[in-house]
């Protein structure tokens, strides 16, 4: 008898209606639709962030649910409501006197049988009085964000609420843009950078450098789990030849089992004003200290930190007399630049090959790099070291584009780079933001072929201009009101998808929105397990050896 | 469909008033009328659907009243059985719809039933269609001199006893008849508690 009454009461019932869930009563273009629940369904199944679709009489409108509210039509059955154990008036009420009123916020209109190609277009009307809402099938996710069968471009993320379907980034969308992943601490921020640059990596999309602070993404990393810690497998064993290992920190490295491809080294010479400049914060040098360091430039050209550092003790006050610099904030200066002699990658002279130079080498065959810091994990090191190489590699960069500009020779045109940066506020703070490389980086879009991938839990640190030019935002749970603020700076509409970010899970469920995808959709991001590792097509030991003895047999003949 | 030919055998009164929206039947047998809320229809071509929402017996003769006996009434039919000759029971039908050539219609009637028509219980698919969704209630609501809560009480359970107690349409009915009285949620509760019991 209990289990009649719950079906009255709305445990939804999938065959009746066809899954129909509402009809559309009230609405506006600017402030979304609103939907009546059919009675038959509970409104505890309806969850914010759902993807459903709107059919209406020309178009479909793929929508997400963003809010719910519960409405009576008399306020005296609130006052008086039906006793616990009078099932009968509780299931007449609802959907008659008490009903449930669904927000939705159409994102993507398409007209019968279209599919997404590149551009979606936008919405430019509602669907009209009693319109029905059908929750999403397989085909529509697919008509809307591809399929990897269907294209190259198409990469699965992992799937929608409630749903099985892949749900696929454009990922010649993603890397013509600077894109960020953002998600407080713990909310899974490194599995959705690993994800995406395993697409990237797969599908040859671009090529990636990556400043890896913490050792997560070149060899294997640990992963929190229920069942205790296990590793994963980094971008190194995934991929094998085709990324290359550089460490900061080699001893560190080989004591973790990895023998890098390369050790890098930093000379001296190789520092540049802009790069301390971009420490400012970090240093916490004042204005009239950076003056000074360009004063010191002026004099003593590359060689202005070697010859800063030689001086000792009194000396500083005679070197700022010398070149006209204040006294004081040179010593400050000086004081706070010697953290650097400290660093064990720091070199007067170089022995071997410039890191970048080789870096630049493996770019261009197509090479990914992962940079590991070891454990140099200040912040300190990781912003100087990200800035002077980041610096060196858009230089050449910037060369090689106006060369294919001038020869327009689709040999020299060159690879789609893109830098993964963490903590991305250190670097991209209003202040540094218009100093700094990767400001200029982020600003220049793809003139020059790079673009960044900004990887943050602090999003509000980051300058509002640099947020606005991310193309893709790839968010998992914020909770801080101005964090959630300003991951939605220049998004239009966006009052529906704040509810929905703060009602996301804390694991494994992010909001995607932005040029890569034709609508905001949330997804339960795809496992990084070995069902994945397979996918990215690395071969378990057996499947190695039974492939190497093909191959074997295949050379040279049984 | 038209309707079987009238089995004389099963009448249960016979129409001595009618009028475009009731009738008026005298039943076959003293205390023999159909039950309050019951669903009854008129013999002939077109039958006249009705629901019965008043039974009264009496004196055959207007002046002339019953007078106590203080006999049981078995020993009144041994004593005295010429009094029952002098009563008779009367039931009056609200007019709920009519019958043509596709079945049931929830309208009223062209024309009123034919006096000295038989009246008949209807079967069990008529009154599945006269009661399928809330308008039969809409009638019940709307009539004067009805009683109108303990009719609908008394109606849907007929209804529902037809459907053999099948929870959902309670509950569609409960619904129609929510729209119809929202203003009132004491009134909707007291009948939903009532039709339930």
């Amino acid at each position: 008898m209990n289990e009649l009454w719950n079906d009255l009461n709305g445990r939804p019932i999938k065959d009746l209606n066809n899954g129909q869930i509402g009809v559309v009563t009230k609405g506006s273009l600017t402030e979304g639709v609103e939907m009546k629940l059919n009675p038959d369904r509970s409104v505890e199944d309806v969850k914010a962030g759902k993807f459903v679709v709107i059919e209406g009489y020309k178009n479909q409108f793929f929508s997400m649910i963003t809010d719910l509210s519960l409405d009576a039509t008399n306020p005296d059955i609130l006052l008086y409501p039906p006793h616990d154990g009078d099932q009968l008036l509780h299931s007449v009420l609802n959907g008659a006197s008490t009903y449930v009123t669904v927000a939705l916020r159409p994102m993507l209109m398409l007209e019968a049988g279209e599919e997404v190609v590149d551009e979606p277009r936008p919405v430019k009307t509602i669907p009209s009085h009693f319109s029905k809402v059908v929750e999403a099938e397989e085909e529509d996710v697919s008509r809307v964000f591809g399929s990897e069968d269907r294209d190259d471009r198409f990469f699965n993320m992992g799937t929608p609420l409630d749903m099985d379907t892949p749900v696929c980034l454009n990922l010649n969308r993603f890397v013509e843009r600077s894109n960020g992943i953002f998600g407080k601490t713990g909310t899974g921020k490194s599995f959705l950078t690993r994800l995406v640059l395993c697409g990237m990596i797969k599908k040859k999309k671009a090529v990636n450098l990556i400043f890896d602070m913490h050792n997560e993404y070149g060899f294997q990393a640990m992963k929190e789990g229920n069942s205790g810690d296990s590793f994963v497998k980094g971008l190194k064993q995934l991929f094998g030849n085709q990324v290359a290992l550089f460490s900061l920190d080699p001893a560190s490295s080989r004591q973790r089992g990895i023998q890098p491809d390369h050790e890098v080294h930093i000379a001296y010479d190789q520092i540049a004003v802009e790069d301390v400049v971009a420490l400012q914060d970090e240093l916490q040098l004042n204005p009239t200290a950076s003056e000074s360091a360009y004063l010191v430039a002026a004099m003593y050209k590359n060689k202005w930190l070697r010859q800063l550092l030689s001086v000792e003790g009194p000396d500083v006050e005679k070197f700022a007399e010398e070149i006209g610099a204040n006294k004081s904030s040179l010593s400050a200066l000086h004081r706070k630049l010697k953290r650097i002699e400290g660093f064990p990658f720091m070199v007067t002279k170089l022995d071997g090959a410039d890191a970048v130079d080789t870096m630049m080498d493996y770019i261009e065959r197509g090479i990914h790099i992962v940079l590991e810091f070891g454990r140099q994990t200040s912040m300190l090191a990781y912003l100087l070291v990200a800035n002077i190489l980041s610096r060196r590699i858009h230089e050449q960069y910037v060369k090689k584009s106006e060369q294919y500009y001038a020869s327009q020779n689709p040999a020299d045109k060159p690879k789609q780079l893109v830098i993964t940066i963490e903590e991305a506020h250190k670097f991209l703070n209003p202040t540094t933001a218009k100093q700094t490389i990767f400001g200029t980086i982020a600003r220049e879009m793809r003139k020059y072929y790079v673009s960044l991938l900004v990887v943050d839990q602090r999003p509000s640190g980051i300058d509002e201009e640099v947020l606005s030019q991310l193309g893709t935002k790839i968010t998992a749970l914020l909770n801080d009101e101005k964090d959630i603020q300003s991951v939605l700076t220049g998004v239009s509409n966006a009052s529906g998808l704040r509810s929905v970010l703060a009602s996301l899970d804390s694991k494994q469920q992010a909001l995607m929105f932005g040029h890569a995808v034709p609508m905001p959709v949330v997804i339960r991001t795809r496992n990084y397990d070995e069902e994945f590792y397979r996918a990215m097509g690395d071969l378990t030991e057996e499947e190695k050896v039974v492939k190497a003895e093909a191959a074997s047999a295949a050379l040279f003949g049984d | 469909m038209a309707l079987a030919n009238v089995d004389i055998e099963e009448y249960i009164g016979e129409v001595i008033e009618s009028s475009t929206s009731q009738f008026v039947a005298e039943s076959r047998e003293l205390n023999g009328a159909p039950p309050f809320g019951a669903f009854v229809k008129t013999g002939g071509v077109i039958p006249v659907y009705g629901l019965v929402y008043n039974v009264c017996t009496h004196s055959i003769e207007p002046n002339r009243r019953a007078t106590a006996y203080g006999l049981t009434e078995q020993e009144l039919r041994d004593e005295q059985p010429q009094i029952f000759e002098l009563l008779k029971t009367e039931f009056e039908a609200v007019i709920v719809g009519y019958g043509d050539d596709r079945g049931p219609r929830q309208m009223l009637p062209p024309q009123p039933p034919g006096i000295h028509r038989f009246v008949l219980p209807c079967a069990e698919f008529e009154v599945k269609a006269l009661t399928n969704n809330g308008d039969f209630l809409r009638c019940v609501l709307s009539g004067n001199r009805l009683p109108a809560d303990d009719l609908i009480i008394a109606s849907v359970r007929h209804a529902w006893a037809a459907r053999a107690f099948d929870m959902p349409y309670l509950v569609g009915i409960g619904k129609d008849l929510c729209r119809l009285i929202r203003d009132d949620y004491d009134r909707l509760s007291s009948i939903m508690r009532r039709i339930s019991q």
